[in-house]
């Protein structure tokens, strides 16, 4: 019988000929990482054991990235406690506007293909992107792995998505996720793994591939991993990272079932206020005025995402009425967007750009708290009522994309309709 | 007593509860666990967490996707407060599931529709039984040896401080 990735590389860290979905196993991890919304349960949890045990610190980065500035004391608190932790421990440390976690691991090298890693956030499954079991833990888990280098795993019972043909301009991972939201439902691939395969992921560029590991999150998944290719060696190569192990699932590997989708008839989706599984395609959207239009997040904040943005915003304004805020995902992709010129654009257009960070992502970090009856579109990848900290707001999710758009136009707008023709690679 | 048998009173929750926002201070900002769990629950049944503390504890029947989008141990910790002994539910939050698991709180995946408010049940984690005062029995696919143990020693911090090599057979 084969098995799938998930399966194989759980299999190698417990050091085991192979493993079955259900198995509970102890496994070596290769690299564990803390943000600031759980360090102070971590350090908490990590001050109940003997401090000098803690032989993992070299593996582990502490990550300044939901409070990124600081929106109130207990945040800033939070913060001396972890720049202490770091220094005392010799952890890495990455600080505010650095990055988001799951942007500044793979940029920092700290993974390669093969490896096992681990994050106190739900969408540590990005680094399924490069071939990485990459899943989300707490408090304790960051403890035990500190103390032992070692972690407890429940084997993923695992699904294959094959994705076909390829993304029309104008089209994104993005588009992609959220249509596999509407399908599975939220939670409704809860426990699996996913490995995405087929053409589309081959011809996706690594943006793109973060994008449709991340989102895999709110399908309940517990990884979501692609097979690694030349593309995936040499940003792995060119970030320092580790010399890659790739794994590739056996052919006749059990999943719980397979299905397809061919992603060249797929149109620009959304996902409607409140729940991040009501999505319809943007053509299906009469007039839905907008008055935020947000761009960042681990989900949507990189490179690819603010290009997307400035192509469509160059030399025009945003719609009256309308405000736009840019949060690049690391400091990496800030230099790499001023030096393209990106940030001047978007600036020009009427947009703000903020420090690297989650920032607009979630309400907790008083980044960005919309009025009453204000209508949201966002880039993220969570919009349930009360997110930005407003219950009486309403959030609405599609790619960086149909958020510059639908700031060009003031309503929710098909990117393809405002910039035609090949600009997808412009 | 055998932390693997339980005993106690039902208390009802419907599907999808989200815990982040209904067993946390993530929109409570400065608020303690001890003030969380006097509140827990509160909007989606009114004086739910005044009951459960009343009755000095309970078992919680769920609906399905109980603990979704949160990651937050806390919940857990705040749960223990209000004295919840289990939680029964058709199936869980990734994440939540885990944290109850590492935190000593028993969770079991099974179906609940038969499980009324207000029943006393007998659970056998370990057999996976469960028995309600009137006189219903029910059976669930039992949690993995390894997962029992670390519920049973009250979590993963106490289970490898007991266990540093992670020995599950001892």
């Amino acid at each position: 019988m084969g098995h799938t990735i998930s399966e194989k590389i759980l299999a190698k860290h417990a050091q085991k000929t192979s493993v079955v979905a259900g198995e509970v196993v102890v496994c070596d991890v290769d690299f564990a990482m803390v943000t600031d919304t759980r360090a102070s349960n971590t350090i908490k949890m990590m001050n109940k054991l003997d401090r000098d045990a803690l032989k993992f610190t070299k593996n582990t980065a502490l990550v300044l990235d939901h409070y990124s500035p600081p929106p109130h004391p207990e945040a800033a608190e939070i913060h001396q406690k972890m720049r202490a932790f770091a220094d005392q421990a010799n952890t890495h440390l990455y600080d505010i506007g650095d990055g988001i976690c799951h942007q500044v691991l793979p940029e920092g090298g700290h993974l390669t293909s093969g490896d096992l890693v681990v994050g106190t956030d739900t969408h540590s499954v990005t680094y399924g992107a490069f071939n990485a079991l990459g899943t989300g833990i707490e408090g304790s888990d960051v403890a035990a792995v500190m103390a032992s280098g070692k972690l407890w795993f429940r084997v993923p019972e695992s699904v294959l998505i094959h994705l076909q043909g390829e993304l029309q301009p104008g089209v994104w991972a993005k588009d992609i996720t959220l249509y596999l939201l509407g399908k599975y439902k939220a939670e409704g691939l809860n426990y699996k793994a996913i490995e995405y395969i087929g053409s589309a992921v081959s011809k996706m560029d690594i943006d793109d591939r973060m994008t449709l590991c991340n989102h895999a999150a709110e399908l309940g998944a517990k990884a979501a991993i692609l097979e690694a290719d030349q593309k995936t060696f040499t940003w792995l190569e060119a970030h320092g990272a580790k010399t890659p192990s790739p794994v590739y699932a056996d052919h006749d590997a059990v999943y719980t079932f397979k299905d397809q989708l061919n992603v060249s008839l797929l149109a620009p989706q959304v996902a409607r206020k409140h729940h991040v599984d009501d999505v319809v395609g943007t053509d299906q959207i009469d007039r839905q005025a907008i008055q935020f239009a947000l761009i960042g997040t681990c989900t949507n904040g990189r490179l690819d995402d603010i290009r997307q943005a400035a192509h469509i915003l160059q030399g025009k304004k945003l719609a009256k009425g309308v405000r736009m805020i840019v949060t690049p995902a690391s400091r990496q992709i800030y230099l790499a967007a001023l030096r393209e010129g990106l940030i001047e654009i978007l600036t020009s257009a009427g947009a703000s750009f903020e420090a690297a960070g989650c920032g607009t992502c979630v309400g907790i970090t008083n980044h960005l708290v919309p009025g009453n009856h204000e209508t949201v579109i966002s880039s993220a990848n969570r919009n349930f009522k009360g997110r930005l900290s407003n219950d009486e707001a309403d959030i609405w999710l599609g790619s960086a994309a149909t958020v510059a758009a639908s700031a060009l136009t003031g309503f929710i707008t098909d990117p393809r309709t405002v910039v035609g023709g090949t600009w997808r690679n412009a | 007593m055998n932390s693997l048998l339980i005993q106690g009173k039902t208390f009802l929750l419907g599907e999808e509860v989200n815990t982040d926002i209904n067993c946390s201070s993530k929109y409570l900002p400065g608020k303690d666990n001890a003030f969380v769990s006097t509140v827990a629950f509160e909007k989606l049944v009114p004086g739910f967490a005044e009951q459960i503390m009343a009755q000095q504890g309970g078992i919680i029947v769920a609906g399905k996707n109980f603990g979704i989008n949160s990651s937050r141990e806390q919940a857990i910790h705040i749960l223990h407060l209000m004295g919840v002994q289990c939680i029964l539910a058709p199936s869980f939050g990734r994440q939540f599931f885990r944290n109850a698991i590492n935190n000593g709180l028993s969770i079991i995946e099974c179906d609940t529709s038969h499980i009324g408010a207000n029943e006393m049940l007998d659970i056998d984690l370990t057999l996976g039984t469960v028995r309600s005062s009137s006189g219903k029995e029910m059976s669930f696919l039992p949690l993995p040896q390894e997962i029992l143990k670390i519920i049973e020693v009250g979590g993963l911090l106490n289970f490898i401080t007991k266990h540093p090599d992670w020995n599950f057979s001892v």
